[in-house]
């Protein structure tokens, strides 16, 4: 029964959250709107980064690449077909030609992130530490410059513009909500607990028969399939995008998020998510000024980005298992219920032989 | 010179000479095996076996190699030369995953426990990883916690528990991968002799129903020996005695081993020209 009231806890506290944003953003004019949208795909971005690093304990650089990749794919293939050989004209044939809905781009997003993540994986699973962080950065330059200087896959360096949008309120809320119900049913897996094995004593997890690299194949394919669906989002959200939007800034921004809300758990990827978005918005307004009731707030430009640095730090010293403690949603209250509960259980118990 | 001579004989009364290849048809057989680093043998030429339902000992000063033979067993040590086989399988160059899935299971000199992990969630995952599903792993582990007297633990961290407690979740959750070999590696390290007793009965009870072949390492002698239907020592990374118990504990190489050619006592000299006349 406990057991069943923490699954609850678990997916309950993420979704519970994102629905109370979204309820917030409701009652906020369109334009405020637009920064709770963006705090929501972006948050679905941060979960598909915590599906692969915080279950394996692997740094990775490299999944804002999914997020591009599925963006642009999303982008182009829901761009009107008659402006395609006017802005594009360099591009392969299917691509100029190829016309899907927005909801059909979204599943895509998803796959093409799965099958670029599976694909690089292959070869990048096998790596651990510094190795594996320099690799999947590697991963990201590379697609960072075949987007960005490819024009038969793209528009190159130039924006895509004209995409049709579709990512509002809802949408980012519902498609937050499915990034936190596949973490959840996949964390529940065997796959999953094995690997997170490996991430607490790797020895001891070959010793006991867990194949290291299987398990954080599997993770890294979900986690790039997540991140693909949240380009597609993100395309969708803005109607335009450009290929440094989905580079060095988003991937740092997420990280960061990741980590100030604590990688090993759900709830901090989630928290992290929401709650960093919050405050970068919030320093991001106050640089063009904000109203605080009677006070009004201006910080230079440029400002957010310094204190949001700051906060990281000042996170990782103090609590460097994030906000959460990288726990799920009152775990830590279960925890401490239960283990009382033992140690009063524990008393003169006899034992053999 | 004959007493020499004498202890030779003995010491190969008990099990394979270290010098003869053992039969391939043993269940785990370690062939020649020499593990080499920088230039320093570790082992060299190891010949043992250990069948399914047997007890084997591993004793030998400290450096002996015992710990790097269980590393080389289990593929967290590269062999240098020689074979290992499983059941007749070759797994000399296999990774420590592949040969866990095929049986052989292990304990760490240090523990090795996924110390974020509850008692429960460790035991469970040393069946999880050999394949079973969440349910039967779950069936299983509720079964071993119970027979290994850690329903009470089940929940709390392992970080938590005492030295001893570890030790218990260590063993359970090896034998929670019902595997065909059990290689425990220091099991009472660091236990006070008190406890010895405990061990010794939750090592029997985890191997009762698989009839687990099982290779114990130890610094305590007496508890090896106590627990072990055979036993095998290795000093400078050789095979220098094999034997039951009673043996081995008489062996003037043993001892000499253990506490150089000035320590060996009168008695044990006295013993062995005895064996030697029979």
């Amino acid at each position: 029964m406990k057991i069943r009231i923490r699954l609850v806890y678990e997916l309950g506290g993420p979704l519970l959250l994102i629905a109370l944003v979204a309820l917030v953003g409701s009652m906020m004019s369109i334009a405020q709107q637009a920064n709770v949208i963006n705090i929501l795909v972006t948050a679905t971005i941060v979960i598909g980064l915590y599906v692969f690093i915080g279950n394996s304990g692997v740094m990775s650089f490299g999944q804002i690449s999914f997020v591009a990749v599925a963006a642009f794919a999303a982008g182009i293939l829901t761009s009107p077909v008659a402006i395609r050989s006017t802005t594009m004209p360099q591009l392969f044939h299917f691509l100029a030609v190829t016309k899907i809905s927005n909801l059909e781009s979204l599943l895509l997003g998803a796959l093409l992130g799965a099958v670029f993540a599976l694909l690089t994986g292959l070869v990048l699973m096998r790596l651990s530490g510094l190795a594996a962080g320099i690799a999947t950065f590697a991963v990201l330059e590379i697609t960072y410059d075949v987007i960005t200087y490819w024009n038969k896959i793209g528009p190159g360096a130039r924006t895509l513009a004209l995409v049709p949008v579709s990512t509002g309120l809802s949408v980012s809320a519902i498609g937050c909500g499915i990034a936190v119900l596949a973490a959840f049913l996949y964390q529940h897996t065997r796959s999953c607990r094995l690997l997170r094995a490996s991430r607490e004593d790797i020895s001891a997890a070959r010793g006991i028969g867990v194949s290291v690299f299987r398990q954080r194949l599997v993770a890294f394919t979900l986690s790039g399939a997540i991140a693909g669906f949240g380009g597609a989002l993100f395309v969708h959200e803005l109607g335009s995008i450009q290929s440094s939007q989905v580079y060095i800034d988003l991937t740092f921004t997420t990280l960061a998020m990741l980590v100030v809300g604590g990688s090993g758990s759900l709830w901090g990827a989630t928290v992290g998510g929401i709650g960093f978005g919050i405050v970068d918005v919030f320093l991001r307004n106050a640089e063009n000024g904000v109203a605080l009731g009677s006070l009004h707030l201006s910080i230079p430009s440029g400002t957010s980005t310094i204190i949001l640095g700051a906060f990281m730090v000042a996170v990782l010293i103090l609590l460097p298992r994030g906000v959460t403690g990288s726990r799920e949603c009152l775990e830590r209250f279960s925890m401490k219920r239960f283990s009382k509960a033992v140690r009063l259980d524990d008393q003169d118990v006899p034992r053999k032989p | 010179m004959a007493f020499l001579r004498g202890l030779e004989h003995g010491s190969r009364e008990g099990g394979s000479a270290s010098t003869e290849s053992p039969s391939l048809s043993d269940d785990l057989v370690c062939n020649q095996v020499t593990v080499g680093f920088a230039g320093v043998l570790a082992l060299d030429r190891v010949n043992i076996s250990v069948n399914r339902g047997e007890v084997v000992g591993l004793i030998g000063p400290n450096g002996a190699g015992k710990t790097t033979l269980v590393n080389a067993i289990t593929g967290f040590a590269p062999v240098t030369s020689g074979s290992i086989h499983l059941s007749g399988r070759d797994i000399t160059h296999m990774q420590p995953n592949q040969r866990a899935q095929l049986g052989l299971s292990r304990t760490f000199q240090h523990g090795h426990l996924f110390s974020g992990l509850s008692v429960r969630e460790n035991v469970e995952l040393g069946a999880l990883a050999v394949g079973l599903s969440q349910s039967k792993a779950k069936v299983l582990v509720d079964e071993l916690l119970e027979k290994l007297e850690l329903v009470r633990l089940a929940h709390l961290p392992v970080a938590q528990l005492s030295h001893g407690d570890q030790q218990r979740v260590s063993v359970a959750r090896a034998a929670a991968a019902k595997p065909a070999f059990l290689l425990l590696d220091e099991p009472a390290a660091g236990l006070p002799e008190g406890s010895l007793d405990e061990l010794e009965w939750v090592i029997r009870e985890a191997i009762t129903d698989s009839g687990a072949g099982v290779l114990i390492i130890d610094h305590n002698v007496e508890f090896v020996l106590r627990m072990s239907n055979r036993v095998v020592v290795l000093d400078y990374g050789e095979v220098i005695a094999e034997g039951p118990a009673d043996i081995i504990r008489a062996d003037v190489n043993v001892m000499s081993a253990y506490l150089g050619e000035a320590g060996v006592p009168e008695e044990v000299e006295q013993t062995f020209e005895k064996t030697d006349q029979l």
